[in-house]
């Protein structure tokens, strides 16, 4: 029973984390329909980007939005001379390559840069672990899942109150519609991608303490959000946080009562059962290209 | 190997008398394979690397099915190609089966798999079919770490005899000769393909689902039979790596690879069947002569691949075709 519930309160507080990289993804794609798989290398820059900085002299906490601010200026960067030129209202198969392309090329100049050898990312919660109620809690695991919360409830707030919010939900529900009702879509689309990307690279700098920085460390958890966002429906900001939470138990339960080593295997596994059996996702419409 | 490069320019001028032409770069090919193959002055490093280069050649070959025939991106079909490596060492490892035999089983297993595959996710396309895809070949990949079978995370190594009949693939130029000759006859089958009733209807596919639909395609059917087409061929790219590799681990199933293959279709030009060849020659000779750092020719084949996503979507020669047009419509604004 112990077992159990220490579980369940891993397993949120994981899926705290992914709910953070998925809605950065879902948010890219239902304003700008492209499917980032370069997600997992921002993921990645913004880790190390806390690791940098934090070796300049910086403590972890200043490193952190300093780290997100690094990442969004990349983002930027690329925004305006790739995915701007390259990928709005073009085919389906030219963004996948392209964000595929620019996943590789991170990870390769991280490698080039900074070396291939996994490093810690030192945080000031790293070693402390609290217990309450008998059960055991990292220091930095509660952080993560705190801070995650709040951003996302922040983000969720800032979408229904703010004019700039409200702009993305009407161009991520008719882009058309919201280009007639005067609204700069282009600047919108940047905007959200801008806010993807910086959600992803806030992620790694919360999980990078966690599971210590090395440059292919996004693809595992890009992959659990695709998990994630498709099991929430592809654009849907309410199913990635619900799917994050789903996806983060299930991890957690499996890990331990079944198989550390097929664990792997499970994100796999569930993105393509929800794929072929509920595309629509869990709670969303049916938006799926199906012949 | 530079049987390829040659072979380019002629193929970029597509169109007329079309068997002619085909079997005229046939004959180029065969002499460029020859005169490669003797040219190399022996050097076993070079001979074996040209051998890799051609079953990676067949890979993209087989990848470029599926992207510059369906319009796809199939991430997981590095799994093809694993199943393809996997096989033949099983065969000699386990079952005391020859090279040649695990080779065609693997192929045979390749093509068996893609047909549940392709009849479960071919409904899906765009991201939607590149993520599943892309999932099965992680599946496929831890699977092969956790079996013993498969040798888990260490793989499979210490070959007994890798030869196909009488020719000793051990030996770098029989290796070299028996990978080029495989590479022709891939092309050959394709070209055939291409211009059959199959061939067309992908087109027609690729073009528009919808019109191709109400033409009376069976679309559905049409993807399922190409991604059958390309499983094995990917299988067989698998198979002829092992001479090189000497190794199987479930690296070979990584993404990365077909992610290669993906950057040699692109480099070399989907829409030309000779493209992903010469695009393979490129992304794998071009870096060795340069003595590039791995970690660096991904970052500059990255790099290049944007750039020919940004301003050629069909292939570096889309670049030059572009220049050619710009400037004869510069000439021709001068005339009048």
């Amino acid at each position: 029973m112990d077992l159990l519930i220490q579980t369940l309160i891993n397993g949120l507080i994981l899926g705290a984390g992914y709910a953070l990289v998925a809605v950065g993804l879902t948010v890219i794609f239902g304003t700008l329909h492209i499917v980032n798989f370069a997600h997992g290398a921002f993921f990645a820059l913004g880790a190390y980007a806390t690791l940098l900085i934090e070796r300049a002299g910086a403590p972890y906490l200043l490193a952190i939005p300093l780290a997100v601010l690094c990442v969004a200026a990349i983002g930027f960067a690329l925004e305006a001379t790739i995915v701007r030129r390259a990928l709005y209202d073009q085919g389906e198969h030219g963004s996948i390559i392209v964000t595929f392309a620019i996943s590789q090329a991170i990870v390769a100049a991280i490698i080039l840069v900074v070396g291939p050898d996994p490093l810690p990312v030192p945080s000031p919660f790293g070693q402390t672990a609290v217990s309450a109620g008998g059960f055991f809690l990292s220091a930095q695991r509660i952080f993560i899942a705190a801070a995650s919360v709040a951003v996302l409830a922040g983000f969720a707030l800032w979408l229904r109150r703010s004019v700039k919010g409200q702009q993305i939900l009407a161009v991520s529900q008719n882009a058309r519609g919201a280009l007639y009702s005067g609204i700069n879509v282009p600047l919108i689309r940047s905007l959200s991608f801008l806010l993807g990307i910086a959600a992803a690279g806030l992620a790694g700098a919360l999980m990078g303490p966690m599971i210590s920085a090395f440059p292919t460390m996004g693809d595992a958890n890009v992959i659990v959000a695709f998990t994630v966002v498709i099991l929430g429906g592809l654009g849907s900001i309410g199913g990635a946080m619900l799917g994050a939470l789903v996806i983060g138990l299930g991890n957690a339960l499996f890990e331990t009562y079944v198989s550390v080593s097929w664990t792997p295997a499970l994100g796999w596994v569930l993105v393509i059962l929800v794929l072929l059996l509920r595309p629509q996702g869990l709670m969303g419409r049916a938006q799926l290209d199906r012949h | 190997m530079t049987d390829i490069t040659t072979g380019a320019p002629a193929g970029r001028a597509r169109g007329g008398s079309a068997s002619l032409k085909g079997a005229g770069l046939l004959a180029l090919g065969i002499a460029a394979a020859l005169a490669a193959g003797f040219g190399l002055g022996g050097d076993p490093f070079l001979l074996n690397l040209a051998g890799y280069t051609c079953g990676f050649a067949i890979f993209a070959l087989s990848v470029n099915v599926m992207l510059g025939g369906l319009g796809e991106v199939p991430l997981g079909h590095c799994m093809f190609y694993g199943i393809g490596a996997y096989a033949p060492a099983m065969a000699m490892n386990h079952a005391g089966l020859p090279y040649e035999a695990g080779a065609v089983i693997g192929m045979v297993v390749a093509a068996l798999i893609a047909a549940p595959i392709g009849w479960l996710t071919l409904h899906l396309t765009g991201a939607y079919f590149s993520i599943v895809s892309w999932g099965l070949s992680g599946v496929a990949m831890v699977t092969a770490l956790n079996l013993d079978v498969t040798g888990g995370p260490l793989g499979l190594f210490g070959f007994s005899r890798l030869a196909v009949g009488p020719f000793d693939l051990s030996r770098p130029q029989t290796y070299f000769f028996v990978a080029a000759a495989i590479l022709l006859a891939v092309l050959v089958v394709l070209y055939h393909i291409r211009g059959s009733r199959f061939g067309r209807a992908m087109e027609a596919i690729r073009q528009g689902p919808h019109l191709a639909r109400s033409l009376g395609i069976d679309v559905f059917r049409e993807r399922l039979k190409a991604l059958v087409l390309s499983a094995p061929i990917a299988a067989l790219a698998g198979a002829l790596s092992l001479p090189y590799t000497q190794i199987v681990t479930p690296e070979v199933m990584s993404v990365l690879r077909t992610v290669d293959a993906l950057l040699a279709a692109l480099i070399g030009g989907v829409g030309l069947i000779f493209g992903p060849a010469v695009g393979a020659v490129i992304f794998t000779i071009l870096p060795q002569f340069l003595d590039l750092d791995p970690n660096v020719k991904v970052l500059v084949f990255s790099l290049l691949i944007i750039l020919v996503m940004v301003a050629a979507p069909g292939g570096l020669h889309q670049l030059w075709k572009a220049a050619a047009a710009r400037l004869s419509h510069a000439r021709r604004e001068d005339a009048p």
